[in-house]
């Protein structure tokens, strides 16, 4: 079947952009574990479909393709709430980031008002 | 300046009960703010009080306007800039910390799109100093508000009274007056409009005395454009119940 050739592929090329990524340092070892996981899942239920039909008699959903779309489904959501803590914590470094400037260059600004502050390119080294 | 003319004696003792106070900081949060934030400086200047402006990444004059006035009042204008624009809950901060470094005694936030009645600051900061309350909050009077208005500010007084289980009158006020005890109290994340609730839980958190007054509100096209709407309202909903799952 065509699908268990593509299902093959993207899990071979998911598993090699994991690895890659772990090699250059962007990816922490957690999430290459979890990577690989799905990746795995996606390769094995591609060659044997008909475990997908095991795991859905165990867990009580009908068939096996509804059980992988809901766990892709509860997956995808999962990541996307971490990607915006995530995404929500690193605004919240930028604002602190943001004050720190704000704080050190209006203090100097105090003691030499006349110097010209054009927006970005006085490095005030104090 | 249109005061009650009978009051008139009271409002010049208040005055300089005012003036002779050295440590009131006023916290301008300006955000694209040309238009207006030169009429609220001038006021506030005219008062005698200490102007703290925190520019938060304006991309209009708003700084260049404000160094302006930093030039010609040095003692008593001091101007911070935000590189980056983090919206109001981060300009605040910025704006009491600064404030607390300057060992501040009383900490007033001002909206500086020119809604505020610069003479409203005096009964705001006169129960902190009898040290009557700790956290004052000019109240604006609802009815006077256009529906839009008064419609997300409701929805907010709700919204704040459930999630940190206090009752105020106007959650969302701008003009707000900290003791010095109670600004160093504050721990807030608020980066959005969301930071004016986030105040009112933790004064609700450390117990401190809070206290309502009546304020005037200068309501122009300009000042309705901005601040809480039912938009806004709903983004401050959105955060708080994330925040709750946190």
């Amino acid at each position: 079947m065509i699908y268990q050739y593509i299902g093959l592929a993207i899990g071979i090329i998911g598993i090699i952009i994991t690895f890659l990524r772990f090699k250059n340092g962007k990816m922490s070892l957690n999430m290459v574990l979890v990577w690989s996981v799905i990746w795995i899942l996606l390769i094995v239920f591609s060659i044997y479909p008909d475990t997908t039909s095991l795991l859905a008699s165990v867990t009580g959903i009908g068939r096996g393709l509804d059980l992988i779309l809901i766990i892709g489904l509860i997956g995808c959501y999962y990541f996307i709430f971490r990607i915006y803590n995530l995404i929500e914590n690193v605004e919240e470094e930028i604002t602190a980031l943001v004050r720190e400037i704000a704080l050190e260059r209006g203090q100097s600004r105090d003691a030499e008002v006349k110097n010209p502050p054009e927006k970005d390119n006085d490095p005030d080294t104090e | 300046m249109k005061a009650p003319e009978n009051h008139e004696d009271l409002l010049k003792k208040q005055k300089d009960l005012l003036k002779k106070q050295k440590g009131i900081y006023v916290i301008l949060p300006a955000y694209n703010e040309e238009k207006t934030i030169k009429d609220v400086m001038e006021e506030l200047v005219g008062l005698g009080v200490n102007l703290l402006v925190v520019d938060d990444g304006s991309i209009d004059h708003t700084y260049h306007v404000s160094r302006g006035f930093l030039e010609k009042y040095p003692s008593q204008v001091s101007l911070y800039r935000h590189p980056l624009n983090r919206g109001l809950g981060g300009a605040l901060r910025t704006g009491i910390e600064a404030a607390l470094q300057k060992k501040a005694s009383i900490i007033v936030t001002f909206d500086a799109d020119g809604q505020h009645h610069s003479l409203d600051i005096i009964p705001l900061c006169l129960p902190i100093i009898k040290g009557d309350a700790d956290v004052v909050i000019g109240k604006r009077n609802f009815q006077e508000m256009p529906f839009r208005k008064k419609f997300g500010n409701v929805v907010m007084n709700i919204i704040t009274l459930i999630f940190y289980g206090k009752n105020v009158e106007d959650s969302q006020s701008g003009l707000r007056a900290f003791s010095r005890k109670a600004a160093s109290l504050m721990e807030l994340h608020s980066r959005d409009y969301g930071v004016s609730s986030e105040i009112v839980g933790e004064v609700s958190r450390h117990h401190l005395q809070l206290l309502e007054v009546p304020i005037t509100t200068i309501y122009t096209d300009y000042s309705l454009s901005k601040g809480t709407n039912t938009k806004v309202g709903l983004k401050i909903l959105a955060k708080l119940i994330r925040d709750v799952f946190k």
